[in-house]
């Protein structure tokens, strides 16, 4: 493993996560049969139930013992075990390129901690970015053993991308019309707004999380005096004066933006989960992933 | 309140520019820091409503633009210099005479009239505009020059502390020649070689309670005189104007002891006072002393042979220099008295009077004993008080005064004209000691040297032929000089009477006098010093030095020098003065005031200097009270102000 994917995995985040798995509320079929105990009944060699067969059942699923006692025809049941097809949307705009660490780093080492445990669950896990074009597919990652790669191909990722929030879920969406998870990592700060591309997601029938990274600066400026703010993506130009009550103002502004991203996703049965790059990896996973549902 | 302009006009205008130039800077903020943000969305939700750009919106909002304004219209009314308006110095070169005598010491004044001289000198150094000079001469029976002239007004206010109150007396004539020798060169008085002044006006202020004799006899010159007359009009003191001891006439061996106190209050009062021996209450009176009046008051002490006696009254009023006095008694020290002559019964018999005996110790000497070395270590030692030299002539003037009968002192300095015959006595200084109650209306001498003294003299028998007695100073001592012989001797070696005052009543008395009037520096009991002046004291033995102890225990030692008598300056301080001779107890003596011009210490309106007569300035509005300090404390505050407000982006 790289320097630098180790410093998106240690170890010991490793170990932690090791003990993970993703969990999906929805039913998803999977391509490929999974680690995973899906809610539906297929085949396995656990036993789940039974049913009363009705025409047109598998004769081979039939549990002739019972037959043989009772003279009814019953169907045995088992639990499927299935993939579960895990996608990380990371936004990778310049803006994410602020903060210490930066957004972009902290989405990436997210992505990377829940890719892993995808994997290490030998789930079907795809990291893809907004700026991606429509046509590119990202690398598909299964299994433990591409955890590596998985880090090398995050490392190659740079807040270099232009585009709308809008347009680049609406990219994804077009690319995987499959069912899974989708974690969209992002800071949201979209001039247009975020409910766009938020409903191109809704409209996936997919498990959204949209985990939205804010770094210290943006949560708690610590600016002073007359200053020009030039915004990294389109040089907006925002010319302020520090004072308390503009910083208060600014507080509560975020405040709004922060509850209404909210508001929109559990309305809609998204999950939202509001992150700052100083709160640690493993720590957002171990507790309010959790607490969420995403992992358990 | 007055305020000075600071400023031209243009000055002014330039200024005015400024509040709105801090608006306008302020409008347009030249300088914004550039800072890149991920995103300006939520700032340009936030200044949405701060944003609408309306000036007087931006204006409400911005407390550091208003208080820059404030700082910058405080610091313009700092420059405008406002105050309340006080004494105003006129002219640019200035001489404050600050009395600090014994009256000066009046606490009618809190703390004391000096300290609010020197309080109003400092009042007016602080006014003074820069290229002002000052000089500060304090002064009480001598001037003392505190500060010459400087533009330093630090120097020139560290000067003003560090005059202290004297016990002295005040003339203001010195002084004032100081004054007038710095202002107007030319003027007999050198100061400093280096100290070049060019003769320009100056205005002198005095600050004092006027308790001095008129200055006569001075011209002012480019002087401009200011008096500023400090005390309170009705101030009440009551001061002890004499104090002293003598025998009961009746009984020769009682000693009484006699004050003499004056009120100088506007109301009647009782004093109370107290007298203490040895600094043991012995007794204790009360006199009665009317509104500017005086009384006195007798104390018996008895048979007293040594006492340090002080007195003291108890409602002595503003003034307490003169509240307590001081007086002593030392056992009787008789004078010794060498008399030299080959033979006079006259001048023998009169010195063997009752009276004289009490007064001194005669021994009597053939001429021949002077070239003797026991004579010689005695007169160079000071052994004796008095040395009557009669029809002859020491090698060398004793340490002694002396009187010289039909003799001349050796040295050179008293000469004669040839004898005359017959002179007629035409006036006798009897204001002198000497002389008291002595009329030479019946006196002839057949003849006598007419006396060529040396200066400094005082003639006390004046003939037709020149001065015929005459009494000069000698260092310490007197020499006195009788032009006639009493017993002659012509050429044959006969003696005859010269004269015919030994059959007079008044040989006796004159003998007399002499005793009393040499041997007073030997009977010190009744010695008073005044303060700062000088005395001459004697060691009874041939001791080299002496040691004085003040009141306040400050031991001096004085050493003789040139075998002559000791002299002792230092009588600043009231009190008792201890003489000591190798560690016995030689005699006392006391420091009193006792100066009635000083123990007034109401203060006059009016001097009068020369022909001019200076009034007083009656009100004193006190010195220019400056806002100009607190208005840039203010502005120090309020840039304070600004600099938190604006690191803490506290503003409101």
């Amino acid at each position: 493993m790289s320097t630098t994917s180790s410093a998106l995995l240690t170890p010991e985040l490793m170990a932690q996560l090791e003990r993970l798995e993703l969990v999906s509320r929805k039913i998803f079929r999977g391509r490929l049969k999974g680690e995973r105990r899906s809610s539906r009944k297929g085949q396995s060699v656990e036993f789940a139930d039974f049913r009363n067969y009705v025409p047109g059942d598998d004769l081979r699923f039939i549990d002739w013992n019972t037959y043989a006692r009772l003279d009814r025809l019953f169907l045995k049941l088992f639990f499927e075990e299935e993939d579960l097809h895990f996608y990380a949307l990371i936004d990778a705009s310049p803006s994410m390129d602020f903060g210490t660490p930066t957004k972009l780093h902290y989405a990436k080492q997210l992505a990377a901690a829940l890719g892993f445990v995808g994997l290490v669950r030998a789930d079907r896990v795809r990291i893809e970015t907004l700026g991606q074009p429509a046509a590119r597919h990202a690398p598909v990652f299964r299994g433990r053993q591409s955890a590596w790669r998985m880090a090398q191909y995050l490392d190659t990722i740079e807040p270099n991308e232009s585009g709308s929030l809008a347009s680049g879920v609406k990219n994804f969406c077009i690319r995987n019309p499959g069912k899974g998870i989708v974690v969209l990592i992002s800071d949201l700060m979209d001039k247009q707004g975020y409910d766009t591309a938020l409903k191109y997601l809704l409209s996936q029938q997919m498990d959204v999380y949209v985990i939205q990274t804010l770094s210290a600066e943006e949560m708690h400026p610590e600016i002073k005096g007359d200053l020009k703010l030039v915004d990294c993506e389109d040089q907006d130009i925002a010319e302020i004066s520090a004072s308390v009550p503009l910083l208060q103002r600014y507080q509560k502004t975020l405040a709004a933006f922060v509850e209404g991203a909210r508001e929109f996703c559990s309305r809609r049965g998204m999950n939202y989960l509001l992150a700052h790059n100083e709160l640690p990896v493993d720590q957002l996973i171990a507790s309010y992933l959790r607490k969420r549902g995403l992992v358990r | 309140m007055s305020i000075v302009n600071m400023l031209n006009w243009w000055q002014w205008s330039l200024l005015a520019a400024v509040p709105p130039a801090i608006v306008l800077l302020y409008f347009l903020k030249l300088k914004r820091q550039p800072l890149e943000v991920p995103s300006t969305f939520l700032w340009h939700k936030s200044i949405e409503d701060l944003h609408v750009n309306s000036i007087w919106q931006r204006l409400h909002t911005s407390i550091l633009l208003l208080l820059q304004i404030l700082l910058i219209v405080v610091a313009i009314l700092a420059l405008l210099r406002p105050g309340w308006r006080g004494s105003q110095l006129s002219g640019d070169r200035f001489v404050f005479l600050i009395d600090n005598s014994a009256s000066m010491s009046s606490t009618d004044i809190k703390p004391t009239r000096l300290d609010e001289a020197k309080r109003r000198v400092a009042e007016l150094v602080q006014q003074m505009k820069a290229g002002d000079v000052a000089m500060i001469v304090s002064f009480s029976d001598s001037a003392r020059i505190e500060q010459l002239f400087t533009d330093n007004r630090r120097e020139l206010e560290r000067q003003l502390v560090t005059i202290r109150p004297t016990n002295r007396a005040t003339r203001l004539g010195e002084a004032l020649r100081v004054a007038a020798g710095l202002a107007n060169p030319g003027r007999a008085l050198e100061v400093s070689e280096t100290q070049v002044v060019e003769g320009l006006p100056a205005t002198v202020y005095i600050l004092s309670d006027g308790r001095f004799p008129d200055v006569e006899g001075f011209s002012l010159g480019k002087l401009k005189p200011v008096f500023v007359p400090i005390g309170e009009p009705a101030a009440p003191n009551v001061g002890i104007i004499a104090f002293s001891t003598r025998p009961r006439e009746d009984k020769k061996d009682q000693l009484q002891a006699f004050a003499r106190l004056e009120n100088f209050g506007p109301d009647d009062l009782t004093a109370q006072v107290e007298l203490y021996r040895d600094d043991s209450l012995a007794d204790a009176s009360q006199v009665e002393l009317k509104a500017h009046g005086s009384g006195g008051v007798v104390f018996e002490l008895g048979d007293v042979h040594s006492a340090v006696l002080r007195l003291r009254t108890l409602s002595g009023g503003a003034l307490r220099a003169d509240d307590e006095a001081w007086t002593t008694v030392d056992p009787p020290t008789r004078s010794k008295v060498l008399l030299v002559t080959p033979g006079d019964e006259a001048l023998e018999l009169a010195l063997a009077t009752e009276s004289a005996r009490e007064l001194a110790d005669v021994e009597t000497a053939k001429p021949e004993a002077l070239d003797t070395k026991e004579y010689q270590r005695k007169a160079a030692e000071g052994h004796y008080t008095l040395v009557i030299y009669d029809q002859c002539q020491p090698k060398q003037l004793p340490q002694a005064d002396t009187l010289f009968i039909g003799g001349l002192p050796p040295g050179g300095a008293w000469s004669a004209l040839a004898k005359a015959a017959a002179p007629q006595i035409i006036d006798v200084e009897t204001a002198h000691p000497l002389m008291q109650l002595i009329d030479l209306g019946n006196v002839r001498f057949a003849e006598a040297l007419p006396l060529k003294p040396p200066p400094g003299n005082t003639i006390l028998i004046s003939a037709d032929a020149g001065p015929l007695f005459a009494i000069g100073p000698r260092d310490g001592f007197e020499d006195a000089v009788l032009g006639g012989e009493i017993v002659g001797t012509n050429e044959k070696g006969e003696r005859y009477a010269n004269t015919d005052w030994p059959l007079r009543l008044s040989f006796p008395v004159f003998i007399l006098n002499a005793l009393s009037y040499f041997g007073e520096a030997t009977s010190p009991g009744a010695t008073n010093v005044e303060p700062g002046h000088a005395i001459m004291l004697r060691s009874a033995g041939a001791a080299d030095s002496l040691r004085v102890v003040s009141p306040s225990g400050k031991a001096v030692v004085l050493k003789r020098e040139r075998g002559e008598a000791f002299n002792f300056s230092d009588t600043d301080e009231l009190g008792v003065y201890a003489v000591e001779e190798a560690n016995h107890p030689l005699r006392h003596f006391a420091v009193n005031l006792f100066d009635s011009a000083e123990s007034n210490i109401e203060p006059r309106q009016d001097v009068q200097i020369g022909y001019n007569k200076v009034t007083g300035e009656t009100t004193w509005q006190g010195a220019r009270q400056e806002l100009w300090k607190l208005l840039l404390l203010g502005a120090l505050v309020l840039l304070l102000g600004e600099w938190y407000i604006y690191n803490r982006r506290a503003y409101l």
